[in-house]
């Protein structure tokens, strides 16, 4: 009963909401966004549950002095600093505000330029030319990389021509490819859970 | 004074028959219809009405709108000359409206159409342009299902080697002698999210081994609710393997929502502790370089899996092993080898086939001037 209730809702509600994409009438689209905004019902209460994690484990780190168990203090003070001013005053707060955009924002910046030198690192690796395909790949990206640019025209007129070739033939056709096999996969994966054939998400690993 | 008398009736008389003339040029719309806009929630009306000849004089429509028994109105804005249609999405549903359409001549003459007979906007049950569509996924739907039945009577059903899923036990085998941990991360996908669920289940089959052996599973989560559904994934996996007393709730934990901060939290992780191995399956973005970069940074043997094409080439580049989109979705019957879900693999490939098939066939048919199967797909857009 337990397992039975779950695959019941799951498929009455998988096939509903499969429906709704067939059929414009405003009754089907009026279960559709109302099954959807069910979902902002749920996650304050699994965020509150989250934080109560994120909140246990430093407290866990602190109390056993685990490499770095300082900077914990500094997830308390984030938590707490927003909190206080969050709850009473609103996000639309200026020094909420001030704090998202000088603290919140550079920080996500910094992280996200992180990935120029992780693209560099990583394309070292793939580029070394130590077998057809890497010998393959490295021509083909510095081809790509040289058409992009303006000097690349410089050194031959037709870089970009060829550039634009190898996005718009190869590559495109296996890009094609892989949607292509993940939206059949997308599919077969959702026929499997609304059937209850797939049950991980009920907490089993079958 | 009867000289001017005069005068002003010729000028009356001459202004008169120049503006009958004109009116008389400018011919009012024809065959103005005013029907249920098809396809839709019944928000809309779309009129229609004949194309007036080039010389006609129009300069432009302005649609006129009566609800019930009120007068015309104006509607929108002044429409240019040569249109021929309008879908007004400014009714209210379940009332009835009648319209005209004027048409507008340069020297702003003016010149109504017929009124149209009342019309209500009503929603379909159902999108006939969707037909293809519909059959489409009934057929494929029905293939995977006939398959599903077709394992369950037994019949051996051949699965190519996937080198990624091979991996996992080698992967895990390494954590355990090391005596080091293993990271897992679904990456930012929401529970609604089928490469989310995929995840989940090969979670499942990992935690399963993990509890045999006794090595730390360490799952950082983004999504509040990934993280609960996760911790019962986790959870029962150990209660199967008959090892709930090795499953520690606490290695399923919740980390940021923010991307960024996801990412740099995942990241001390794995400077910090140094697992052995990294399953990074998912749907994962533009942080999925960072994640994987630092795995490759410390040694540790790398699984990755997504169904995104843009950051497969990254996971390529840093991973040792990449399940590449549709083989993330294949990983539970390849790990399980339950019949059922190796037979929804096995309809999955019949749909590939019958891709190509209609994919081929559509090219010779293009290629010899027959073009339906083009026109059919593109209805299905």
């Amino acid at each position: 009963m337990k397992r039975q209730v779950p695959l019941v809702l799951c498929f009455l509600f998988g096939v509903g909401i499969i429906l709704t994409r067939f059929s414009p009438h405003p009754y089907s689209q009026f279960f559709y966004e109302e099954v959807n905004s069910w979902v902002l019902i749920i996650t304050p209460f699994a965020l509150v549950l989250a934080t109560v994690t994120l909140i246990r484990a430093h407290v866990t780190r602190i109390r056993r002095r685990t490499e770095y168990w300082q900077y914990s203090f500094i997830v308390f003070a984030g938590i707490i600093t927003m909190v206080v001013i969050g709850v009473p005053y609103g996000p639309q707060h200026f020094v909420f505000e001030w704090l998202f955009n000088n603290i919140q924002v550079p920080m996500d910046a910094t992280m996200f330029s992180l990935l120029a030198f992780f693209i560099a690192s990583a394309a070292y690796r793939a580029f070394r030319a130590r077998s057809f395909e890497a010998t393959l790949l490295l021509v083909t990206a510095i081809i790509v990389m040289l058409g992009n640019v303006p000097v690349g025209d410089l050194i031959w007129s037709e870089t970009s021509s060829v550039k634009q070739w190898i996005l718009n033939n190869p590559n495109l056709s296996a890009r094609r490819g892989i949607i292509l096999g993940v939206s059949l996969g997308v599919i077969s994966q959702s026929i499997r859970i609304i059937l209850g054939i797939e049950r991980s998400y009920l907490g089993g690993g079958d | 004074m009867i000289k001017i008398t005069q005068w002003t009736v010729v000028c009356l008389v001459l202004c008169l028959s120049i503006s009958t003339a004109f009116s008389q040029g400018l011919s009012p719309p024809a065959n103005v219809t005013a029907v249920d806009t098809a396809n839709d929630d019944g928000s809309s009306i779309t009129l229609k009405w004949d194309a007036a000849p080039e010389d006609s004089g129009i300069s432009g429509y302005q649609i006129l709108r009566r609800i019930a028994d009120g007068d015309l109105e104006e509607i929108g804005e002044l429409l240019p000359a040569g249109t021929t249609t309008y879908v007004d999405s400014s009714i209210e549903k379940g009332s009835a409206y009648a319209y005209a359409v004027r048409a507008v001549s340069e020297t702003e003459a003016t010149v109504d159409s017929e009124q149209t007979a009342p019309v209500k906007g009503t929603g379909e049950w159902f999108h006939t342009g969707k037909i293809s569509l519909f059959t489409a996924m009934l057929l494929f739907g029905a293939v995977i299902v006939w398959n599903i039945y077709y394992a369950r009577s037994g019949k051996d059903i051949f699965v190519r080697r996937i080198p990624g899923l091979e991996a996992v036990d080698e992967a895990i085998g390494r954590a355990t002698e090391m005596g080091r941990s293993i990271l897992y991360t679904l990456g930012l996908g929401r529970v609604d999210d089928v490469p989310t669920i995929a995840s989940m289940t090969i979670l499942g089959q990992v935690a399963r081994r993990t509890a045999d052996y006794e090595t730390p599973l360490r799952v950082p989560c983004r999504d509040p609710i990934v993280m609960n559904v996760v911790r019962e994934v986790v959870r029962t996996a150990y209660l199967d393997e008959g090892r709930p007393d090795v499953y520690n709730e606490e290695n399923v934990f919740f980390v940021s929502e923010s991307q960024f901060a996801y990412a740099a939290g995942v990241d001390g992780i794995m400077l910090r502790e140094k697992p052995a191995a990294i399953f990074l399956q998912g749907q994962f973005f533009a942080e999925s370089l960072i994640l994987a970069e630092t795995g490759n940074s410390i040694g540790a043997i790398q699984i990755a899996g997504t169904d995104s094409e843009h950051q497969l080439p990254f996971f390529i580049a840093a991973c040792d092993y990449t399940l590449i989109g549709e083989e993330l979705y294949a990983a539970s019957a390849y790990l399980s080898r339950e019949p059922m879900l190796l037979g929804s693999l096995r309809g999955q490939d019949w749909g590939k086939v019958l891709i190509f098939i209609t994919m081929i066939l559509g090219v010779i048919l293009e290629l010899s001037g027959v073009n339906w199967i083009t026109t059919l797909l593109q209805k299905v857009n």
